[in-house]
């Protein structure tokens, strides 16, 4: 590729003396170019494996992005991946505001059994995972902390993604849905403490471990209120359902994007948060029954081909392989059991299929991982090797699970029924 | 006996039995969702009220109370098991709506049921089957003798247009104002087996003629005639089906103490009745009071005229008052005599007119349904 590049350089440069208004060699690839191959890659790989094998077609973006990307073969590069970080920014970002709509207190609040079940889901799977990193691996009680706060919630784009495609419906998937949006604000809340830890285990200076937990969940909890006010007045002026109030929750949701990456807070607890007061703060229920647009599975290919190109394959050894192998297989015993011990108002094969379809591990958890790992770059990489090559396992497994679950409940749609996703 | 057919079992006269069919809604945005085998899976029920079935489409269920001597026993079983369904499906964050159609669920997206019956009906009549999510109230009332309910079964045929006035409640269909009062009997007027019973003498008659159909391979069992009022041979009843599910237990306790006094006021003086008159115009009054609800003008082919369905609604409630007295169900024939107070279509549509959002109609319906402690 290099060869290929220095000599395509040569002939523009050289050409360049005759035909002057050539701009100088392009070093980089345009963002608008970068964002439509990436799109065409993923999307052929996806509907090519969907065909080919039934999978879910995230994991044929994922793969996608795992192929071309610098694990391989470094067709997309750490700048292209850098500088596709926005779109990817905004694709999860749209995705976790989504999970954070789903948060229904009223349904937790009014089963106990549902209530009991989720907490016993983010309570075994912390401290499972915790004891797997700490005890086992011997990693320290901080970076087990962090490992198991990366780790213990579902994959909440994963599951909104393949419950869509699928056009799941049914118990198993509401509790699927609730489970991993309970987890997912378990782990930002851990996440935003575990940032503290880590810097009381690594920095001299104590401030850093009070102020920054502080400033990461202030200033989310602040970006998300306000443009969550924002987008219910504006959305009140507009008709319900209507194509106008769609275009105003993308925007605000683009806007605390925006917002969060200028102030060094994390987009995906942001957005979160943001999604969990639009449900919580919409009594005249305005925005209620506008959902995202279609296109938003044009921003999904994106991220899954981003976060392929961005798993650590590079740094793959066969012990990191078996400590991720051990610490997926803990955090699938405790949310199966988790499950199926607490949801008993559900039958019990229900209950399998719903520990099941809550296994995906995903994008989120590598941009905390990412998130924790830039505080101290030289520890914080080899600390989180472990949660990041278990998350990249699951890449791969996560949405096949989840599907295997929603098609065993009976919950998905005959071939003729479907409606989500892009095919 | 005709194959097909069972033995016509006799039951107490006047004995009163009501289905409905309801609606699950996802209470995220009021759409109708698959929950029906979820439901029946996770049920904790001693059936003392009646019992809770699966119907065509998983986004339906069936109550049916249990056989009651009076109304308030009727009210009594469709409270309790409006209850009972209400505190489950609130454990499966599922709504509950009453009404004769949902006001914006589309069709393709509809999961047939599991198990045999329903995938045979969805083999036979295909997309109708979907199509058929629809809602109604049956009611049924008992009677003595097989003769006596064919006799009934042809006598209530001139009131059907009336059922259809009192009950309606379905104005909305794929988001659209109908125009319609109950749109419901479109999607059931589409099956071949719909619509009024021939003129027969008696269950001899009857069977004649539904061993006709079964000759011609039209129908198997009673269960494929979809007539709007049919004798129902295993529970020795006449079962009146023209109804839309209401949006309420109250209307549908009103609508069987109409049924049961009007039977009773029928047995009792054995008014005469032209069948083969009635042939004539019976589609055209039923469309009539599918569109107008009580504004309906009704053709009278004795007289060969119109006449107000109003006018014969007022007739009909003064007619059945002492009926009602005797059977003890007065209050509730009062209530639905009240013409002053809107009914269900209309109901729906003053609700469209305030909140200008077809998902907050419904979810107005399901709170109407669900009953008081339900803030959605």
């Amino acid at each position: 590729m290099e060869t290929l590049i220095t000599y395509a350089r040569g002939v523009w440069e050289s050409t360049q003396e005759r035909l002057f208004f050539l701009p100088p060699f392009p070093d980089q690839i345009d963002t608008l170019a970068l964002f439509g191959l990436l799109l065409v890659v993923g999307l052929l790989a996806g509907e090519w494996l969907r065909a080919r094998f039934g999978v879910p077609k995230i994991v044929g973006y994922v793969l996608a992005g795992t192929l071309f990307g610098p694990s391989l073969l470094s067709w997309i590069s750490v700048e292209a991946l850098t500088q596709a970080r926005p779109i990817a920014d905004a694709s999860l970002g749209l995705l976790l505001m989504e999970a954070g709509r789903r948060l229904d207190l009223r349904w937790l609040l009014g089963n106990p059994s549902l209530l009991r079940a989720t907490a016993a889901d983010v309570l075994l799977s912390f401290v499972a995972i915790f004891f797997f990193a700490w005890a086992l691996v011997g990693l320290s009680p901080g970076w087990a902390a962090a490992t198991a706060a990366v780790t213990m919630a579902s994959a909440p784009a994963v599951v909104l993604l393949t419950v869509e495609e699928s056009s799941a419906q049914g118990q198993v998937t509401e509790r699927v849905i609730l489970h991993t949006a309970i987890a997912t604000a378990v782990s930002f809340v851990l996440f935003a403490l575990v940032l503290g830890f880590v810097h009381a285990e690594l920095s001299a200076d104590w401030i850093n471990a009070v102020a920054h937990p502080l400033w990461v969940a202030a200033g989310a909890a602040l970006i998300a209120w306000g443009t969550a006010r924002l987008t219910l007045v504006v959305a009140a002026r507009l008709p319900k359902r209507s194509l106008a109030q769609v275009f105003v929750l993308v925007a605000m949701a683009l806007l605390a994007v925006g917002v969060a990456r200028m102030l060094a807070v994390p987009v995906f607890l942001t957005l979160f948060v943001m999604g969990a007061l639009l449900a919580f703060d919409d009594r005249r229920q305005t925005l209620a029954y506008t959902q995202l647009p279609e296109a938003h599975w044009l921003l999904a290919i994106i991220l899954f081909v981003i976060v392929g190109a961005s798993l650590p394959w590079q740094e793959f050894t066969w012990l990191t392989a078996l400590q991720a192998l051990g610490l997926l297989l803990v955090r699938a015993a405790a949310k199966s059991a988790a499950a199926f011990i607490g949801g008993r108002d559900l039958p019990r094969t229900k209950r399998l299929w719903v520990g099941l379809g809550i296994q995906p591990l995903s994008a989120t958890a590598v941009f905390m991982a990412y998130e924790i790992a830039a505080l101290y770059p030289e520890v914080g990489r080899s600390a989180l090797l472990l949660p990041l090559l278990a998350a990249a396992i699951m890449e791969i497994a996560g949405p096949v699970l989840c599907r295997l679950a929603l098609v065993r409940a009976g919950e998905t749609a005959g071939d003729g029924e479907k409606k989500g996703g892009i095919a | 006996m005709s194959e097909g057919i069972g033995e016509f079992r006799e039951s107490q006269p006047l004995t009163l039995g009501v289905e409905l069919e309801l609606q699950l809604l996802s209470r995220r945005d009021y759409d109708l969702t698959r929950g029906a085998t979820d439901l029946m899976q996770a049920l904790e029920y001693d059936e003392r009220f009646g019992e809770i079935k699966l119907e065509v489409t998983e986004s339906m269920i069936e109550v049916s109370t249990l056989p009651q001597v009076t109304v308030a026993g009727i009210a009594a079983d469709l409270a309790g098991l409006r209850d009972t369904l209400v505190t489950h499906c609130r454990r499966n964050n599922i709504g509950l709506c009453g009404g004769g159609t949902h006001a914006f669920h589309r069709w393709p997206e509809r999961r047939i049921c599991p198990g045999e019956r329903f995938d045979a009906i969805y083999q036979r009549y295909g997309y109708l089957a979907k199509q058929f999510t629809v809602f109604g109230q049956h009611i049924h009332v008992g009677v003595t003798s097989a003769d006596e309910a064919i006799w009934l079964t042809q006598a209530l045929g001139e009131y059907v247009p009336a059922f259809i006035a009192l009950s309606a409640a379905s104005p909305f269909v794929d988001g659209v104002d109908t125009l319609f009062q109950s749109a419901r009997l479109n999607a059931v007027s589409a099956f071949p087996l719909s619509g009024q019973c021939p003129p027969l003498a008696d269950w001899h008659d009857f069977l004649d003629h539904f061993r006709l159909l079964q000759d011609c391979g039209i129908a198997k069992s009673i269960k494929d005639l979809y007539w709007d009022v049919r004798p129902k041979p295993e529970f020795g009843t006449v079962e009146i089906r023209v109804c839309d599910t209401p949006l309420s237990v109250g209307r549908a306790t009103a609508l069987a103490a109409l049924a049961q006094s009007l039977c009773r006021y029928l047995l009792r003086e054995r008014p005469g009745f032209d069948a083969e008159g009635l042939r004539h115009v019976a589609r055209y009054n039923k469309f009539q009071a599918c569109r107008y609800g009580r504004d309906a003008q009704l053709s009278e082919p004795g007289l060969r005229r119109q006449r107000p369905l109003r006018e014969r609604i007022d007739e009909l409630m003064i007619l059945l008052d002492d009926d009602a007295v005797a059977l003890g169900c007065s209050d509730w024939l009062h209530q639905l005599a009240d013409d002053s107070l809107p009914g269900d279509a209309e109901w729906l549509r003053e609700t469209w007119e305030r909140v200008g959002n077809i998902n907050d109609v419904v979810c107005a319906a399901s709170a109407r349904w669900m009953g008081k402690g339900d803030e959605s």
